[in-house]
């Protein structure tokens, strides 16, 4: 594959609790990679990942904390049962299931996410660029459709 | 069939004694074909009231654009029985204000296997317990009752309302549970492109006309996320995207309270399949968490009880 796999990270803001990862996420992220900070896991919405999904993202990686370490109690877990759902969904109409992945993240755990990163984009690679549900009309420069 | 002499004397009874303010049931429609949703208040109007395998709707849609303080009486099948009771778990309506008029139901008739047999120029129908007549210019039919159903009630569980204040005829039995597993798993069983392929194909006829969510009493959002202008969450014209996000989200929506009733289904002017999408998830809230939506007006649906004891169901 010529060009790397693009990947919408959605990251929940209380998960990086390390400033290095933290800043490495925020300045040094590569190209491929979309970054959206989130309140909370629980902000995700699935019309958010539909949203990526169709405008061409081959995988989608949703960052959150630990069980238990949840900024605001329960909202990972919240997150966890539509998303997982979403994701079971997505894949009922074809979309494959590898390509949205869910990563917990243990507050005192360092350079996780550039691991996991790495390991996702070499499973995308693998899997090749995403066709399915990708139908975003194309916008061409001035807003006008192309 | 249930009595329809007794579902009026019932319907005339609670109009007279002040049990309700309305009574929300069918009426004969301009077409043999569709019987339309009727508002009864007055004891005269009820000898025009009908009731038959043709009336399509779900009547619990109405109960969301009455007032939460109404009383409301009101004709419930077993799939209807379950929405009103989702829509009571979900504070939209008061259970004691309502007053239901249950009638075990042996299956919608869909009126578009009737006109694909007997062509659109149907002049009247009449229908037993096995069969069902149809007089049109093509000449007179006598088809299988069976054979004209609904999918969502071929595969219906619950056709006894589960718990309708008065219930006129018998209860019916449980339907089988597994024709309803079934028909998600010979979906799933096609490769993903060849899914993906008939969803397409389904979706893309879609014209944006929005009959699916006017058709389903759990679509109630005073202001739709497709109507959203500012921001807009999705592509609101009829592009591939936006036909395909507004089938995504309009089933998804339904997780953990569609009961299957195929009202969307029946509505759809392009005769787009919905059903395979919500039957998905319906398949997918009883196997996961063991629930099936309006079997009580108490239970919450499974998005909206999270605990920390989750944190065992899925893998860190």
């Amino acid at each position: 594959m010529l060009q790397k796999p693009k990947i919408a990270l959605f990251q929940c803001q209380w998960c990086l609790y390390a400033p290095a990862d933290q800043e490495w996420v925020d300045t040094q992220l590569p190209e491929n990679i979309h970054l959206t900070k989130t309140p909370c896991t629980g902000r995700i919405n699935p019309l958010y990942v539909l949203n990526t999904v169709q405008g061409g993202a081959d995988g989608v990686m949703i960052s959150g904390c630990l069980p238990e370490q949840c900024h605001f109690k329960t909202g990972n877990m919240a997150a966890r049962r539509q998303l997982e759902e979403f994701n079971d969904f997505l894949n009922h109409i074809g979309y494959e299931k590898e390509r949205v992945r869910f990563v917990w993240l243990d507050l005192q755990d360092r350079g996780i996410i550039q691991k996991q990163l790495a390991i996702f984009e070499e499973e995308l690679e693998a899997l090749g660029p995403a066709s399915n549900l990708v139908t975003r009309t194309k916008v061409a420069e001035g807003g006008r459709h192309a | 069939m249930p009595d329809l002499d007794a579902i009026k004397t019932e319907t005339k009874r609670l109009l007279s004694e002040g049990v309700v303010e309305v009574v929300v049931a069918f009426k004969p429609g301009d077409t043999p074909l569709h019987p339309q949703p009727a508002f009864f208040m007055n004891v005269d109007d009820v000898d025009s009231l009908v009731y038959d395998g043709l009336c399509q709707n779900n009547l619990a849609t109405f109960l969301t654009r009455l007032p939460k303080s109404q009383k409301i009486g009101m004709l419930v099948r077993g799939c209807e029985n379950r929405s009103v009771n989702a829509l009571v778990v979900e504070k939209q309506k008061l259970r004691e204000n309502l007053f239901l008029v249950g009638i075990p139901c042996e299956g919608i008739i869909d009126w578009r296997k009737i006109v694909e047999r007997t062509g659109e120029a149907v002049i009247a129908v009449h229908e037993n317990d096995l069969n069902v007549f149809v007089d049109s210019r093509a000449g007179n039919f006598n088809f299988n009752r069976a054979d004209l159903l609904h999918e969502s009630c071929l595969r219906c569980t619950h056709r006894t309302p589960v718990n309708a204040d008065i219930l006129i005829g018998e209860a019916l039995p449980e339907g089988d549970l597994t024709l309803a597993a079934t028909a998600v798993e010979v979906f799933e069983a096609h490769e993903i492109d060849e899914r993906y392929a008939w969803f397409h194909k389904e979706a893309e006829r879609c014209i944006r006309c929005y009959a699916c969510r006017e058709a389903c009493p759990m679509c109630y959002c005073t202001e739709c996320f497709v109507d959203h202008i500012e921001p807009r969450w999705t592509e609101s014209g009829a592009t591939p995207a936006g036909m395909q996000g507004w089938h995504i989200v309009r089933a998804f929506h339904q997780t953990g309270r569609c009961t299957d009733c195929g009202a969307c289904e029946r509505a759809c002017p392009m005769d787009i399949k919905m059903t395979y999408l919500t039957e998905k998830l319906n398949h997918d809230m009883r196997n996961k968490y063991g629930f099936v939506t309006g079997l009580d007006a108490q239970t919450q649906p499974p998005f909206a009880t999270v605990t920390l004891d989750d944190k065992n169901r899925f893998s860190v």
